[in-house]
């Protein structure tokens, strides 16, 4: 009797919580693109949660602390730590993505404080959503910037919801 | 020189610990208590050559040997003493040798009385050879890690002038205690895995987890508290207004010490019903695991983490070492699996029922928090896109489980008789759960807090609580009809049974907690502002006066700080400083957070940037509602565990077990209140940045604090004696520009003025007597000047810089105050609405 319930309760525990991982991974979890593969989608892409990383162009970096409001415009760099290696590691990459004109660019819109760390050539990670006129809305914008400290810290850029 | 020691001794302590593991495995096969002693030898050289090798590293951070090319790339010549000493485990190398060493030392405390002799204290001879072999062998690993992959002494070939100093960041009292409190609940979980692998080998599975219990329980503490300093040090330090963001190598450490919390609960019952053994061995064998899985998250740079690790070729070696354990302890428990299928679980609303539940939810949670750190990895193999766990997914894939786990909570606190009354549908025995929920529900919503979702984790929580007291309290009162005074009856009840009575702390503290967690996840508030110097905003329940931005530049960095008031209606709260620290040889920049802890909610701002004349600044201001029960909860749950670790009362014992229980006891009250102390201190102490609450400055309509100043021609000015006059007070310096600036205005308005009813005061704050004079006299000075070489007279008045300047009315009330230079037009305005 009670081996039953035991094994009634356990299975609906197990098959809540594969329903609560399955459900929200359709609906919270962010699709984690390359500039290239979001250009690739084209319209499709419009309006879903999305998080993109790129190689931050500072020439196109503006600024107004008045909204505040920032925009700027990143470069595709690719998506695999594999590649990423082979090419010379994470520093070579960006370096090479910010002067290669030919690379897709995709511009950034992002509604906030303009952290330190955005500056030319440092890697910007992006979430938010592509608009209907082809730039990105981001909710949220981390930056890494291949530096000689190697400590175990936090970027202060952008942050949590 | 020092370097190529320290190497040695790590190579030696390699040396040792291959020998005592290899010395350990003959002694559990031949059962020959010669090897076991050459073994337990062995371990303690071990222990004492990598304790030597980290006593050299400090050595060369404290006399600044940058020639070892760690010490330069993580301190510098004017770092204080304790950042010095905490700069060890700054960085990789550093954080693997002390890893070693603790390991090591772990494994010493754990082996030393138990290994050598033919006898042991609990466990057999053999199993505990085989117990040092497993401990052995991590010590091994991890120390072969730090001499050929990641070797904390490597010299540089040209020696610097100075290191490059020590990441601002990391310049906080909670990371110099974060990490090391980590790594001792990662290393102490090493001992309960390597005693259940070797209870399994010889068939002793049934007394294992009370044998090592407070082995897990220690390890799961430190982990815990470990866990609470990194939020404390990411809420105060980081300035995104947050404390918990999901990272993955946060993550890291949430999942061990949760399989590490199921463990305790199934060690529980184990003790208590002999049930549980196949729950334990997996749960033991799960938490080992997953702390070379955390450290191989921080290390190998695998999985895309905020934190900015390096990048090392560490991976492969903690692959390798992830799968040997898990394959190994699988094959064994596979083994072994007909001892571990014990009696079968009562019924389902019983202890072990809920019990059951609870380590399957432990489970599920840990798995869950396992599936969305690996998420990108996962979804890129399945579906061949890369799908991301957001900190929203980890919430509410997470959030209906601990609901689930806090419902079992409130019936696990009855005792089993009443369960058995519940059983036969007797639901009186609820009622201190439903009071206690709907007492928090109610002061939940009385204090705004409406939303459903969270009424009904505020009603689970009310529940387990309300349990939870009504059990002591029927227990106490069974004490006190036996004439006993109810406080006694508790103190008794709580020094007999110390481990269930740590165990309603530890829950109490949990729902404490757990308030915190649905207050700042459920009604967080972030605004980003602009602020016009003086021009009040409304954020929230807050009005924010801005008034100016400070700078000051020191040795290595430029510090700028904005000056906020914080106003709720009209009542004047205070004077929050946030402050934005740039490095200049660093290149960093820190933005320290100005916080204003209340039990409601926490309002914290972040100055983000400013205009270059510093008439207007941006700030990020967040509202975190109950956030402080978080930090609450953490330490009762800190006290809760303490308690739990305490040793059973010594009335059984024998007197040299006594005896030496004493000692064991002073030992441990003394490290226990250290570390209790210590994290308090990270968690509440001084050193919180910007954190400042200065001394309310009397707004207009509010009396003026009375003062008696000895002016410079020798006599003294009282205010109150000057009542029915306007007093304009003036806070100034002979050494600040923007004071010369106004002094010339104020001249002129005092000339026009006086003889009508007006008073001019200058106050000059801690200033030098013979530069007042040069400087009264460089201006024509003639209204009453008077210093206030202390500063005691300007803290009265809620000083924040100079100049300042007070308009006092002739009620003797604040008319009007002017942050800054003051202008002729402005005090005219001031004199000429007050004066008759």
């Amino acid at each position: 009797m009670s081996r039953t319930k035991f094994i009634f309760a356990g299975v609906l525990i197990v098959a809540a919580v594969v329903y609560l991982i399955v459900s929200n991974t359709g609906s919270t979890a962010r699709y984690f693109l390359t500039i290239e593969e979001l250009q690739a989608m084209g319209g499709r892409a419009v309006g879903r949660n999305l998080t993109v990383s790129g190689a931050v162009l500072g020439d196109t970096i503006v600024y107004d602390p008045g909204i505040p409001r920032l925009t700027f415009t990143i470069v595709h760099v690719p998506g695999d730590p594999k590649e990423v290696e082979r090419a010379g590691g994470l520093a070579a990459v960006l370096h090479a993505a910010v002067n290669n004109p030919n690379a897709p660019r995709l511009e950034v819109v992002y509604n906030g404080v303009k952290p330190d760390l955005l500056k030319h050539e440092s890697q910007a990670i992006i979430r938010g959503q592509l608009g209907e006129d082809g730039r990105f809305y981001a909710d949220e914008l981390l930056l890494k910037c291949p530096t000689r400290y190697r400590e175990e810290v936090p970027e202060q850029a952008g942050g949590a919801p | 020189m020092l370097a190529e020691v320290g190497v040695a001794a790590v190579g030696l302590a390699l040396a040792t610990v291959l020998y005592a593991t290899l010395a350990a495995g003959i002694a559990a096969r031949r059962d020959d208590p010669r090897w076991a002693e050459s073994a337990r030898n062995g371990v303690l050289a071990t222990a004492a050559l990598l304790g030597f090798a980290v006593l050299l590293l400090v050595a060369a951070f404290l006399n600044d040997r940058f020639e070892v090319r760690y010490v330069a790339q993580h301190s510098s010549r004017s770092l204080p003493l304790y950042l010095k000493i905490s700069a060890l485990w700054a960085g990789q190398e550093g954080s693997l040798l002390l890893w070693s060493f603790l390991q090591a030392l772990f494994a010493a405390l754990a082996l030393n009385h138990r290994l050598g002799g033919r006898t042991s204290p609990d466990f057999s001879p053999t199993a505990v050879r085989w117990a040092a072999v497993f401990l052995n062998l991590t010590t091994a690993f991890f120390a072969g890690v730090t001499l050929f992959l990641s070797n904390p002494f490597v010299q540089t070939a040209v020696v610097p002038a100075d290191g490059a100093g020590l990441n601002p960041l990391l310049r906080h009292p909670g990371m110099v205690f974060h990490p090391p409190t980590l790594y001792l609940g990662y290393v102490g979980l090493a001992v309960p895995y390597a005693f259940a692998m070797a209870a399994l080998i010889t068939g002793e599975v049934e007394d294992w987890t009370r044998r090592v219990r407070r082995w897990t329980l220690a390890a799961w503490l430190f982990l815990g508290l470990g866990l609470l300093l990194g939020a404390r040090w990411a809420y105060d330090v980081l300035g995104w207004g947050g404390y918990w963001a999901w990272d993955p190598v946060e993550n890291a450490g949430l999942m061990p010490w949760l399989t590490a919390t199921a463990l305790l609960h199934g060690g529980a019952m184990q003790e208590e019903r002999r049930g549980f053994r196949l729950w334990n061995v997996l749960l033991v064998a799960a938490s080992f695991t997953l702390v070379l899985f955390g450290t191989f998250t921080t290390r190998s740079g695998m999985i895309q983490s905020v934190h900015a690790f390096a990048r090392s070729d560490l991976g492969p070696y903690f692959i390798a070492a992830i799968l040997l354990v898990l394959v190994g302890s699988l094959a064994l428990i596979v083994h072994r699996r007909r001892l571990l299928t014990g009696p079968s679980e009562g019924a389902f609303l019983s202890r072990e029922g809920m019990f059951t539940l609870a380590l399957l939810l432990f489970t599920t949670f840990t798995v869950s928090v396992l599936v969305g750190t690996l998420l990108p990895t996962l979804t890129e193999a399945l579906t061949g896109d890369r799908f991301e766990a957001s900190p929203e997914w980890f919430d509410r894939v997470t959030a209906p489980q601990l609901a689930a786990l806090l419902l079992i909570l409130a019936f696990c606190a009855l005792a089993d008789r009443r369960l058995a009354r519940l059983r036969g549908r007797s639901l009186r025995e609820l009622w201190p759960g439903a009071l206690g929920a709907v007492l928090v529900v109610g002061l939940a919503a009385l204090a705004g807090f409406t939303d459903p979702l969270s009424l009904l984790g505020f009603f689970l929580i009310g529940m387990a609580a309300g349990t939870a007291i009504g059990e002591v309290a029927r227990d106490v009162a069974a004490r006190v009809r036996r004439e006993e005074g109810p406080l006694q009856a508790f103190w008794a009840l709580a020094d007999r049974n110390r481990r269930k009575y740590g165990g309603y702390i530890v829950h109490l503290g949990i729902l404490l907690l757990t308030v915190g967690l649905i207050g700042t996840r459920m009604y967080p508030l972030e605004r980003d502002l602009t602020i016009v110097s003086r021009e009040p905003v409304r954020v929230g329940r807050y009005t924010l006066v801005f008034e100016e931005l400070r700078q000051d530049l020191l040795d290595d960095r430029l510090v700028t700080w904005a000056v906020v008031q914080a106003y709720q209606g009209d009542r004047y709260l205070v004077t929050l400083q946030p402050r934005l620290e740039q490095y200049i040889t660093m290149e960093q920049t820190v933005t320290t957070p100005a916080l204003r802890a209340g039990l409601r909610e926490d309002l914290y701002i972040v100055l983000a940037g400013w205009t270059a004349e510093g008439t207007a600044a941006t700030f990020t201001v967040y509202v975190n509602p109950l956030a402080s029960f978080l930090w609450l909860g953490g330490l009762v749950f800190l006290a809760g565990g303490a308690l739990a670790f305490w040793p059973p009362a010594p009335e059984r014992l024998s007197v040299p077990q006594r005896r030496r229980r004493r000692v064991w006891n002073a030992v441990a009250l003394t490290a226990g209140l250290l570390v209790l102390m210590a994290a308090g201190l990270a968690m509440w102490g001084p050193g919180h940045g910007a954190v400042v609450q200065s001394a309310r400055r009397p707004i207009p309509g509010q009396a003026a604090p009375d003062f008696t100043l000895t002016l410079l021609d020798g006599s003294t000015f009282t205010l109150s004696g000057l009542r029915g006059q306007v007093v304009v007070v003036n806070f100034w310096a002979s050494w600040c520009p923007p004071c010369e600036e106004e002094t010339p205005d104020l001249q002129a308005v005092w000339e026009e003025y006086q003889g009508r009813g007006v008073a001019f005061v200058g106050i000059a704050y801690k200033d030098d007597e013979p530069m007042v004079r040069d400087f009264i006299a460089r201006y024509g000075v003639t209204y009453l000047i008077g210093l206030d070489l202390t500063g005691d007279l300007a803290a009265r008045y809620g000083l924040t810089g100079v100049p300042e300047t007070f308009v006092v009315g002739p009620d003797g009330r604040v008319a009007a105050f002017y942050i800054g230079p003051v202008t002729a037009e402005q005090l005219r305005a001031d004199l000429d609405g007050l004066l008759p």
